[in-house]
């Protein structure tokens, strides 16, 4: 580990030759994936990502660069070639702060915990997945474990640690029966070390996800048409994610090309719309104490009743839009540089309950799990896929449907929103961009969306 | 002289290890208003080591290679290599009698001056620019990659490659009235004097002006074309159904069907580590078995799976060189082409839709039914003609369904970044979800 006076010494490199900003981004980080199948633990792997990553910045223009060799000599020929791309007056320096500490409230940490302890717990969540029903021809369960060690320095004093402590479960069975063969699976995850399972009950996740698979045999094709959608809470703020979240974020707006560039005070949703992008929630998979530019993270409300309130903007986006960083600058690690991003986004929960929602629709999908989804921000067309669908025919469920995939607009379909229920939850995901993949939450309370296109195979004559 | 690495493994108790390591140097520039608004560069090295203890193969991928760190990781491998309780073969590969050479020749990309290579960015951004539909160029992109791997085991096998390409890209952003429409292509090098800004801002400009204007349509059954870029993206997703360790664990339900027809008896799909038109080469995969062409369905019939040297001691089959990543993936995988012209394909669809955008094949996939429903644009196809664009629809099928339903292809195989290569394919009926 370099000391506080060679790290300065790179910096005053950095900002020799008009360069106004440098940063340096160490990380070490160790994860090991577990995976058990059907009763036996096939295999551990273990990954160790380790490097610097070094940002220099001249106005709004960047110049990054990567290695895993994190000695001083090598950082210091990185910073000279880099630095080459920019011609100027010498920049300063400012005294490296105190480091804030890192409040960890992790009581288990993943790798003081025995592997014994891990693979029992898997084996038996695995063992009562598999012993559901004889259809259940694969029951694989896998713990995720990562610990992320960070430092963040840069020449306007940032001196900043922190440890990010990501603990995962996934449980995935696979169902068959007369050739079909289907499969259902859960994923939850928490900012938490193994005492994740204080919180959350494998074995019964396990029995459910087995339980959905075997209903996915039964379920009826979707057939493709126009209509209103019930989206269940937790994992369905996927809609929100893709449809404003991507678009909120400065890497959107700084260029100009979302449909929600200048829209600050103006009308982008429905009154019951309400919405946070909130980095510091504690437990939850998207949460940072600091974020990869070594802000402390804060909670942004992003709309207020249908009224757009702020983006989402990392330091940079921060020069080029003239506003204040929001504590959301975020990367998979040293070889990406920071851009925004989300930490756990949702809709604030309104007065309706998922009964009333449910009662109140003649004619519906409902909703109940989603699958992963996309957006193009520049235009604003989103997906996103149905894991467990119903139909709702006369306010009552009917029907189980698959493979519907959902699309809309995301200016058009925060105006639509027209029920908000009172039990938000959150669901985790792993969200790509242009800073690599990273742990999210997104999260609502059941909505219904008056008018959506639903695509399905189904209906075919 | 044996590798200090392995020298320590095997005092620890360790019975074979092998390390394989890659070294990749990149190199990016983005230009954005005709200045460079990002330069990035790297030099990571990553090591793999897989080792065998007591019967049990356990794995450690690391990037920090201080001594310190290599012990303690050794000895969390024999720890997690003891946990291990399936009882799989656990194989460190001797070599093969033979590899086969490399027929590209690695480019030094970083011997063209950068000034040249941003000069050519610059050319790109402007020649889309000039276009009177073009409403902003989001970024224009030229990247390249400089990629060493080399393994070596306990068994004395050393093993080396090299591969460099570069690639370029601008994403445009295109405006009719209310209608926004964004594009790119993709142009893949394999020197740097492929790198034609022309060609790739027309290209960008074709696809992003056509687009603009589509309209939904109304849902219901139509004969689907699915563009050589998109059914190659389609054939990506579902290279697993055809891996070993699929058949394996249960995953794809081509388990008993070796042997059987899956598909339509013109149907041919390969995998072909050496194809010509193919962007990426290799001789060996990360097992150091060396790699090898073979037809995975050859007249609609499935010839068998793809192995690691584990799934195919499992399956009593010889390992076929798929071993990539720790898992097992192919190397060139492409449908073979027919002599139809593109032109010729539509000529008989009265009433149809050619899809050349998909989004949405992370989510909208399942491997183990085949199901896929997906966010598409593309064009109406009428009387034989592409005609009006489309927009905002979800086409919806079995993946399984199509290899038995494809009623032509074309001449136009296009191998993607991803080595899946396809030529354009006509799918008889598919729903449409529009308006």
């Amino acid at each position: 580990m370099l000391s506080k006076k060679e790290l300065v010494s790179l910096l005053e490199i950095g900002v020799a030759t008009g360069a106004d900003f440098a940063e340096l981004f160490f990380e070490d980080t160790k994860s090991s994936v577990i995976r058990v199948v059907t009763g036996d633990v096939a295999s551990i792997d273990v990954n160790n990502t380790f490097g610097v990553g070094v940002r220099l910045i001249q106005g709004v223009d960047v110049v990054y660069g990567y290695s895993n060799d994190v000695s001083y000599k090598a950082i210091e020929t990185l910073l000279l070639s880099l630095r080459a791309s920019f011609n100027g007056p010498s920049g300063s320096v400012a005294p490296l702060k105190e480091a804030q500490s890192v409040v960890s409230a992790i009581k288990r940490p993943p790798f003081e915990v025995p592997v014994a302890e891990k693979n029992a717990l898997l084996v038996k969540a695995s063992n009562t997945m598999k012993a559901v029903d004889a259809k259940i021809v694969q029951a694989i369960t896998q713990l995720l474990e990562t610990e992320q060690r960070i430092l963040v320095v840069n020449n306007e004093g940032v001196y900043q640690d922190d440890i990010r402590t990501y603990t995962r479960y996934v449980a995935m069975a696979v169902a068959q029966e007369n050739g079909v063969m289907q499969q259902a699976y859960e994923g939850p995850g928490r900012f938490k070390g193994f005492e994740l399972f204080e919180e959350i009950d494998a074995v019964a996740i396990a029995e459910e996800v087995a339980a959905s698979a075997i209903d996915l045999l039964y379920a009826q094709d979707m057939e493709s048409q126009v209509m209103p959608v019930v989206l269940h809470n937790g994992f369905g703020g996927v809609i929100f994610h893709e449809a404003c979240g991507h678009p909120l974020e400065a890497t959107s707006v700084a260029k100009g090309l979302s449909p929600f560039v200048g829209k600050i005070g103006q009308k982008i949703g429905s009154d019951l719309v309400t919405a946070y992008d909130d980095g510091d929630v504690e437990g939850a998979w998207g949460r940072l104490s600091f974020d990869d530019e070594g802000k402390a993270t804060q909670k942004n409300l992003l709309i207020e009743n249908g009224v757009l309130k702020s983006y989402l903007i990392d330091y940079r986006n921060a020069r080029k839009m003239k506003m204040e960083p929001t504590g959301s600058g975020r990367r998979q690690s040293y070889k990406f540089a920071p851009t925004s991003r989300m930490n756990s986004t949702y809709i604030a929960p309104g007065n309706d309950t998922v009964e009333a929602i449910i009662a109140d629709t003649k004619y519906g999908l409902f909703a109940k799990k989603m699958g992963g989804g996309t957006v193009n921000p520049s235009t604003g067309e989103f997906n996103f896929a149905v894991q467990e669908g119903y139909m709702i025919e006369n306010g009552v469920l009917t029907k189980p449907v698959r493979g519907a995939m959902l699309i809309g607009q995301g200016k058009d379909v925060l105006f639509k929103i027209d029920k908000v229920a009172n039990n938000l939850e959150f669901g985790q995901g792993m969200c790509g961009s242009i800073s690599g993949s990273i742990p999210v939450d997104v999260g609502q309370p059941t909505i219904r969306v008056s008018s959506m296109t639903v695509g399905g195979s189904g209906g075919k004559q | 002289m044996t590798h200090p690495w392995i020298t320590l493994g095997l005092k620890k108790g360790l019975s074979d290890i092998e390390i394989f390591s890659t070294r990749n140097k990149t190199m990016k520039l983005t230009v954005y208003q005709q200045s460079v608004d990002e330069f990035v560069q790297s030099d990571v090295d990553v090591t793999t080591i897989r080792a065998i203890y007591e019967g049990r193969v356990a794995t450690i991928r690391f990037e920090n290679k201080d001594d310190a760190n290599v012990d303690a990781l050794l000895d969390q491998l024999i720890a997690n290599a003891q946990a291990i309780t399936l009882n799989e073969p656990a194989i460190i590969f001797e070599g093969s009698e033979s590899y086969p050479e490399a027929t590209k020749v690695p480019f030094d990309f970083s011997s063209v001056p950068t000034a040249q290579k941003i000069q050519k960015l610059k050319a790109l951004e402007q020649f889309i620019l000039d276009h009177e539909k073009v409403k902003q160029v989001q970024s224009s992109v030229y990247y390249e990659g400089d990629l060493t791997t080399t393994l070596i085991n306990s068994k004395g096998l050393a093993l080396e490659d090299k591969t460099t390409f570069a690639y370029a890209y601008a994403s445009a952003v295109f405006a009719q009235g209310d209608d926004i429409q964004s594009a790119y292509d993709i142009a893949m090098m394999n020197s740097f004097a492929e790198f034609d800004p022309k060609s790739i801002a027309q290209a960008t400009i074709d696809l992003g002006v056509k687009k603009l204007g589509g309209k939904s349509l109304p849902s219901k059954s139509y004969p689907v074309v699915f563009s050589n870029k998109m059914f190659a993206n389609i054939l990506g997703v579902f290279t697993t159904i055809f891996s070993g360790e699929s058949a394996n664990r249960n995953l794809t339900p081509l388990k008993d069907k070796v042997g059987q027809q899956i598909a339509g008896a013109d149907i041919q799909l390969i995998d072909d580590p050496r194809h010509p038109s193919a962007f990426f080469q290799s001789r060996f995969d990360h097992e150091g078995v060396a790699t090898l062409k073979k037809q995975i369905v050859k007249d609609g019939v499935f010839q068998g799976f793809v192995h690691n040297l584990k799934t195919a001691s499992m399956a009593n089959s010889a390992p076929t060189g798929n071993s990539f990543g720790g898992g097992i993936s192919m190397t060139n995988f492409y449908m073979e082409p027919s002599s139809t012209s593109f032109d010729q394909l539509l000529q008989p669809i009265e009433n149809g839709v050619y899809i050349t955008d998909l989004v949405g094949l992370h989510a909208g996939v399942k491997t183990v039914s085949g199901e896929f429903s997906l966010q598409a644009s593309g064009f109406k196809i009428e009387q034989g003609k592409l005609t009006t664009p489309v927009k905002m629809i979800v086409v919806s099928g079995n993946f399984f369904e199509c290899l038995n339903n494809i009623k032509g292809f074309a001449s136009d195989l296009y191998f993607n970044m991803s080595n899946i290569g396809s030529p354009s394919v006509w799918v008889d009926a598919l729903m449409i979800g529009g308006e």
